[in-house]
C-alpha cells in the first residue's frame, strides 16, 4: 500500500496535529492555537488573553494567519485543528501587530517616566518588540479620562492608562464573582470604573494590579515605592495563613516592597488574598530580638550565642536532673519551618525526655489524617461542597476563590452551613451529591466528623481542614503535639496540651519551658502565658519579636524570621513547600536548625550533625515516609487509619 | 420586473393598522394556512424552497440559517431584528408603521415553524412610536387568540416579547442583538458557538429581519415555487428600497429583485433633482461601498451587486449628485462609526477615532499627502481585524470612495478648505 501513498493510519490519542512557523507538534484537542504556540516556544503577543479566564478576543494583539481562513484568526480564541497551518513569521502579522500597537496607544498618555508599571508593562514590552517605532497620528490632543482614581484604599486606577482589555472585569465576573467593576460608556469613550464610583470591598483587590498588562491599576501601598529592575525577588509562601498560596517576596534595599503572586494551579491558581498579599510590611518591622541575652533575676546581660547554648543546655539538663524530665515542657510554633519543628519533637521526646509539647493553645482530641485528605485542587472534582461555617473562608480566603471556580467551571454546588449544623440537616442540604467535599476549620473539627459521618449516607466523603498558623499542618505532621508523634503515630506518654502547659507553669508544676517562636497562638493565652513564664525556673526562648516571652526568658537566642531562613512548609492539604532566604537575618545568630543541634549535642545527643537546613530536610524524608514521598511541592499523605 | 407590491399591497388601507382593518385584507390567513397545510418540517422546507434571503443585510438564505438549530433542544428562541439603524435605511419603520401585524404573523408563522414558544422583538430604542403600536397589536393579537395558548386550536403555544433597545446600533449584529436583550450591554459575542447553537439565554436562537418575516405570510399562502418565480434565480422576491439622496421623490418602493437600478432611480424617484446629473450612489446603507454612474444599469441582485464590489445590503439606495464632496460624506459616514463603535475591540474603538480625525482634517484641507496615505492604511488595519463586521464596515465607503476619488481626496490635501464645496459656491454664486 505504501506505493499508492496511503498516510499511515493516526491513532486516535485524543490529540490534533498542527504547524505553527513550521514546527510541527501535537496537542490535545481542545488546546488553543495560542497555548500550542506557547508549547512550540513560540511567542504570541496578548493583552486580554489571560491564562485563567475565558477568551474574549478583543485586544486583537493575537491574530495570526492561518491557512484557509480568509482573514486572520485570534489565537486565543481559535482552537487547534488536525493539519491546521498556523503563521506568525508573514510580514502581514508583523504589520498588524505594528497596526495594533499603533492604535492601542493613540490615546494612551505615554506616561512611563511616572508609572509604577514601567519595566513590567506588557505596553512597553510589546510596543519594544513588536511596534513601529514611530508616531503618525497627527493630532496632539488625545481622548482625556481620570487619572489617579482611588477604588479603594488598596486599588488606583487610571483610566487613560486603561488599554480596555477587560480582564479586571472578567476577573471580578470569573474568578471572584463580585461584579466590583464595570464598563462605561462606548467607542473610544469607553472606560473602566465601578458603578456609581462606589469603592471596592472585594477580599480579593491585590490580583487587579496584576491582572492588568499596563499600569492603569496599580497597587496604593507600592505607588512609586521601586521599579521592578531594583527589585530583588525570591520565591517563598506566603505566611499570613496555612493555605500555603506561593509568593514571590519582592524586596529592595533589604526590605519587603510587596508579595506578587507566584502561579502554582494546585494550591493558589495564581491569586493572593489581601490580608496575605499586604502584610508585608509586617516583615519590616524594626522590632526584633537582635542579641542572645542571659537573664538572672532582674539583671540583663548579653552573651554570645555559643555561651546562650551552653546555658540554655546546662539549665535545663538542671531541673531535669533534679526535678525529672518530665517537668520541662516545649513549645512549637505554627510559625517555624518542617525542620524546625521535626528537630524540636526529637529535642523534647528523644533528648529532654518530656511528653509535654505542643504548638498551640487548645487540645487537638482524636486527631485523623481523614480530615485533611481532600486536596485543594480536588475541590474542583467534588459535586458538591459542604462549608462548616465562616471560619474556613475567614482563615484562608483564598479557598473561597476556589469554591466559586468549582462552581462556576464545573457546576458543583457549594453549601455553606453554621458551624454547628446538625449531621442530620446537613445531610439534607446535601441531598443527590454524589461527591462530597467537606470543609471546616480547626474550631468546628470535631462537629465535622460529625457530620462527614451523616454525609457519608449521601455519598462519598473527603475532608478538608484548615489549619492555624503558616505551618499548622507540618507542626501535627511532625508531632509537635501533647498527644501524637510524627506521622500521627500515638505518643508513647500523652502529655499536657499548650495551655495545660501554660497552667502548670503557672502553678509552678512544671519548672523548665523550652520555646520556640514566635507564636501568635500562645498570645491568645494573655495573662496566662505572662504568669507561666514568670512563675518558670527557666525559659529557653528562640525568639524573633520583643514580646512577654523575650522579656521573661532566662536564655533568649533571637530567631530568624521566615523571609529570612530557608526550609520547608506544609499547607492545609499537606503540600510540603520550600521556602528560601531572600532577606538578611536581622541578628548575626544561626538559624534555628543550627541551634536547636547544637542544644541537643550539648545535651548529650549524638548523630545529630550540623544542623544545616538542607541536611536536616534529608533527616526528616528519612523519618518520614509520608515526607519522602512528597519531596519538594508534594503532598505529604498519611494513611487515614491513623488515630491517637 | 419593476415595481411590485406583496408586502406593501395593501399599504393606505384604512386601518391597516389594526386588527380588524388587517384581517380585513386577508390578514392572518397565512398563520391559519401554516397550522392547515403545514407541519414545522414542511413549513421550513417551503421557506428553503422559497429561496428567500435575509433582508437584514448579510443576504443569508433564511431556510438553511433556520436548519442549523440542533434537533430536539428546547427552549429555543427567536428573535425578529428590528434594531434598524443603517444610516439610509428606513424600510421596516415603514413596514411595521403601515401594517404591524403583518409582522406580528410572519413572526407567529415563523416561531411553528421553529417551534420556539417565546418570540421577541427586538425594536431601536428610538422608534418609539413604533414600538407602542407594536406593543399594542401584540395586545390586540393577544386578544384574539393569534398568541398565547393552543393558538387557534393548533396545540401550538406562543408568547411574543415586544423589547426596546436604547438606541445603539451594534445591536442590530445579531449576538449584540442577543447581550442587549439579556440585560447585558449590548457588545457583540465570541463566534463560535453561533447563536443558533447558543444564543439567548445559552439557548438555541434565531434571529431574523422585520421585511424576512413580513414576507412568511405570503410565501405560506402562495408557496415557495411562486416566490421563486419572482424576482431572479439568486435573489428571489422583493425588496423593499429606501431611496434618498439628492432625488425628486424619496421614499420606501418595493421592487422586484432584478429591476435595472436606474428604473428605480428614474421611474420611481422621479431622477435626480434639479436637473442635476448623478455623482455616485452607494446601496446597502451606510457601510457598503460606493457605487458610480456607470453601475446605474445594475440589476438590483444581490450577487449582481456584489460583484461590481457592494452589496444591497439592508436596502438602501442613496443617489449623491455632483455638488457632493466624496470626502465629505466619507467623513460624516466615519464619525457616525467612531460613535457607534461599542468599543470592545481594539481596531474599531481607536481606528474609527483615528479615521474620523484624519477625515476632519482632510475635508478641512488641513491633512497632507502623508496623512492621507496613512488614511488607507489605517483602514487595511483596521478591515478583517475587527471583532464583529461594524469594524470592517467602517472602512469600506471611504476606502471605495477613496479608490474611485482619488484625485478628490488628494485635491484636499493641504487646500486649506474643502475644494469641492468652494467650487460649488463659486457655481452658485
Amino acid at each position: 500500500m505504501a506505493e499508492t501513498g496511503t498516510p499511515p493510519e493516526q491513532v486516535d490519542d485524543g490529540r490534533v496535529g498542527l504547524s505553527i512557523d513550521g514546527r510541527e507538534l501535537r496537542v490535545p484537542k481542545g488546546t488553543l492555537v495560542l497555548d500550542a504556540a506557547t508549547e512550540a516556544g513560540i511567542h504570541i503577543p496578548i493583552y486580554c488573553a489571560h491564562p485563567k479566564m475565558d477568551p474574549v478576543a478583543v485586544c486583537r494583539m493575537c491574530l495570526v494567519n492561518i491557512e484557509k481562513f480568509p482573514k486572520p484568526q485570534p489565537a486565543c480564541a481559535t482552537v487547534a485543528g488536525d493539519g491546521m497551518v498556523v503563521r506568525t513569521d508573514l510580514p502581514e502579522v508583523t504589520k498588524l501587530r505594528e497596526g495594533m500597537l499603533e492604535f492601542l496607544l493613540l490615546n494612551h498618555p505615554l506616561d512611563c517616566p511616572v508609572c509604577d508599571r514601567g519595566g513590567e508593562c506588557d505596553l512597553q514590552d510589546f510596543t519594544f518588540r513588536y511596534g513601529p517605532g514611530i508616531s503618525r497620528f497627527p493630532i496632539t490632543e488625545k481622548v482625556h479620562f481620570k487619572k489617579a482614581v482611588q477604588l479603594s484604599d488598596l486599588i488606583e486606577l487610571d483610566q487613560e492608562r486603561c488599554i480596555l482589555c477587560w480582564r479586571c472585569v472578567r476577573y471580578y465576573d470569573e474568578i471572584t464573582g463580585e461584579k466590583e467593576i464595570v464598563l462605561q460608556q462606548r467607542g473610544v469613550d469607553t472606560l473602566v470604573s465601578t458603578f456609581n464610583d462606589q469603592q471596592l470591598t472585594s477580599k480579593f483587590q491585590g490580583n487587579l494590579p496584576e491582572v492588568c498588562p499596563v499600569g492603569a491599576l496599580t497597587h496604593r501601598k507600592y505607588r512609586f515605592v521601586s521599579r521592578p529592575w531594583d527589585l530583588q525577588r525570591t520565591a517563598s509562601v506566603c505566611p499570613e495563613c496555612s493555605y500555603g498560596c506561593n509568593i514571590n517576596v519582592d524586596s529592595r534595599d533589604f526590605e519587603v516592597r510587596r508579595f506578587a503572586s507566584r502561579d502554582n494551579p494546585l494550591v493558589d491558581d495564581m491569586w493572593l488574598c489581601d490580608r496575605g498579599r499586604y502584610s508585608f510590611d509586617r516583615w519590616n518591622s524594626s522590632e526584633r530580638v537582635r542579641r542572645p541575652m542571659l537573664r538572672s533575676d532582674d539583671e540583663a546581660r548579653d552573651i554570645s550565642v555559643n555561651e546562650a547554648i551552653t546555658q540554655a543546655a546546662r539549665r535545663l539538663k538542671e531541673i531535669s536532673d533534679e526535678y525529672g524530665a518530665d517537668s520541662i515542657a516545649v513549645l512549637g510554633s505554627s510559625a517555624s519551618t518542617n525542620e524546625e519543628l521535626f528537630l524540636l519533637e526529637r529535642l523534647a521526646r528523644q533528648v529532654i525526655g518530656t511528653p509535654h509539647i505542643d504548638h498551640q493553645l487548645d487540645p487537638f482530641d482524636g486527631i485523623s489524617a481523614a480530615e485533611h485528605e481532600l486536596g485543594i485542587a480536588e475541590i474542583e472534582e467534588c459535586d458538591t461542597l459542604v462549608v462548616l461555617g465562616t471560619e474556613p473562608e475567614e482563615q484562608a480566603p483564598v479557598l473561597t476563590l476556589r469554591l466559586y471556580k468549582a462552581e462556576r467551571k464545573h457546576n458543583a454546588r457549594v453549601i455553606r452551613l453554621n458551624g454547628d449544623v446538625s449531621g442530620t440537616d446537613a445531610a439534607e442540604a446535601a441531598k443527590g451529591a454524589i461527591r462530597i467535599g467537606l470543609i471546616a476549620d480547626e474550631t468546628n473539627r470535631e462537629n465535622a466528623a460529625a457530620v462527614a459521618g451523616k454525609l457519608a449516607s449521601v455519598g462519598s466523603v473527603r475532608r478538608l481542614t484548615i489549619t492555624r498558623g503558616m505551618n499548622g499542618r507540618g507542626a501535627k505532621d511532625l508531632g509537635v503535639l501533647p498527644n501524637v508523634g510524627p506521622a500521627y503515630a500515638p505518643a508513647a506518654k500523652v502529655g499536657k496540651n499548650g495551655r495545660q502547659i501554660l497552667e502548670a507553669l503557672a502553678k509552678g508544676e512544671l519548672r523548665g519551658l523550652l520555646i520556640l517562636g514566635p507564636n501568635p497562638a500562645l498570645e491568645a493565652a494573655g495573662d496566662l502565658l505572662e504568669r507561666a513564664v514568670k512563675a518558670a525556673a527557666c525559659v529557653v526562648a528562640i525568639d524573633t519579636r520583643p514580646g512577654v516571652v523575650s522579656r521573661h526568658a532566662t536564655v533568649l537566642i533571637p530567631g530568624h524570621a521566615v523571609f529570612e531562613k530557608a526550609g520547608s512548609v506544609t499547607n492545609v492539604e499537606g503540600r510540603v513547600q520550600r521556602i528560601r532566604a531572600g532577606l538578611p537575618p536581622a541578628s548575626a545568630t544561626p538559624t534555628e536548625t543550627r541551634v536547636l543541634t547544637t542544644l541537643a549535642n550539648e545535651m548529650g545527643a549524638e548523630g545529630w550533625g550540623s544542623g544545616d537546613p538542607l541536611a536536616v530536610n534529608r533527616a526528616m524524608r528519612d523519618a518520614l515516609a509520608a515526607y519522602a514521598a512528597a519531596g519538594n511541592g508534594g503532598r505529604a499523605l498519611f494513611s487515614a487509619a491513623a488515630v491517637s | 420586473m419593476g415595481e411590485y407590491k406583496l408586502l406593501t399591497k395593501d399599504f393606505g388601507a384604512t386601518d391597516l393598522q389594526t386588527l380588524k382593518g388587517y384581517e380585513k385584507t386577508g390578514g392572518y390567513q397565512g398563520l391559519r394556512d401554516a397550522f392547515k397545510n403545514f407541519t414545522p418540517e414542511t413549513l421550513i422546507a417551503e421557506v428553503k424552497a422559497s429561496n428567500i434571503r435575509g433582508r437584514g443585510g448579510a443576504g443569508f438564505p433564511t431556510g438553511m440559517k433556520w436548519s442549523f438549530l440542533p434537533k430536539d433542544v428546547f427552549p429555543r428562541y427567536l428573535c425578529c431584528n428590528a434594531d434598524e439603524s443603517e444610516p439610509g435605511c428606513f424600510k421596516d419603520r415603514y413596514l411595521i408603521d403601515q401594517s404591524p401585524h403583518q409582522l406580528v404573523e410572519g413572526l407567529l408563522i415563523a416561531s411553528y415553524a421553529l417551534q420556539v414558544n417565546t418570540s421577541f422583538i427586538y425594536i431601536r430604542g428610538e422608534y418609539h412610536d413604533q414600538r407602542l403600536l407594536l406593543e399594542r397589536s401584540v395586545e390586540d393579537a393577544r386578544a384574539a387568540g393569534y398568541i398565547g395558548k393552543n393558538i387557534l386550536g393548533s396545540g401550538f403555544d406562543c408568547d411574543v416579547i415586544v423589547h426596546g433597545g436604547a438606541g445603539a446600533y451594534i445591536c442590530g449584529e445579531e449576538t449584540a442583538l442577543i447581550e442587549s436583550l439579556e440585560g447585558l450591554r449590548g457588545q457583540p459575542r465570541l463566534k463560535p458557538p453561533f447563536p443558533a447553537v447558543k444564543g439567548l439565554y445559552g439557548q438555541p436562537t434565531v434571529v431574523n429581519n422585520v421585511e424576512t418575516l413580513c414576507n412568511l405570510p405570503h410565501i405560506v399562502q402562495r408557496g415557495g415555487e411562486w416566490f421563486k418565480s419572482l424576482g431572479t434565480e439568486k435573489s428571489a422576491g422583493t425588496r423593499v428600497f429606501c431611496a434618498s439622496g439628492h432625488i425628486n421623490r424619496p421614499g420606501n418602493y418595493e421592487m422586484q429583485l432584478g429591476t435595472p437600478i436606474r428604473e428605480l432611480l428614474e421611474e420611481e424617484c422621479g431622477g435626480m433633482w434639479k436637473g442635476r446629473s448623478l455623482k455616485a450612489f452607494q446601496p446597502g446603507g451606510g457601510s457598503m461601498q460606493v457605487l458610480l454612474p456607470q453601475h446605474i444599469d445594475l440589476p438590483l441582485d444581490m450577487n449582481a451587486v456584489q460583484e461590481a464590489g457592494s452589496s444591497l445590503g439592508a436596502g438602501a439606495m442613496i443617489f449623491m449628485d455632483e455638488t457632493t464632496c466624496l470626502v465629505d460624506v466619507s467623513m460624516r459616514l466615519v464619525d457616525f462609526y467612531r460613535h457607534e463603535s461599542c468599543g470592545k475591540c481594539v481596531p474599531c474603538r481607536e481606528g474609527t477615532y483615528f479615521e474620523s480625525e484624519l477625515m476632519h482634517r482632510l475635508e478641512a484641507g488641513l491633512a497632507t499627502r502623508a496623512e492621507l496615505a496613512s488614511l488607507a492604511d489605517i483602514c487595511s488595519n483596521m478591515d478583517g481585524r475587527c471583532f464583529c463586521p461594524l469594524g470592517d464596515t467602517a472602512t469600506w465607503f471611504v476606502m471605495s470612495a477613496y479608490k474611485s476619488f482619488r484625485e478628490e481626496f488628494e485635491a484636499h490635501c493641504g487646500a486649506g478648505r474643502c475644494p469641492v464645496r468652494a467650487q460649488v459656491t463659486a457655481l452658485v454664486a
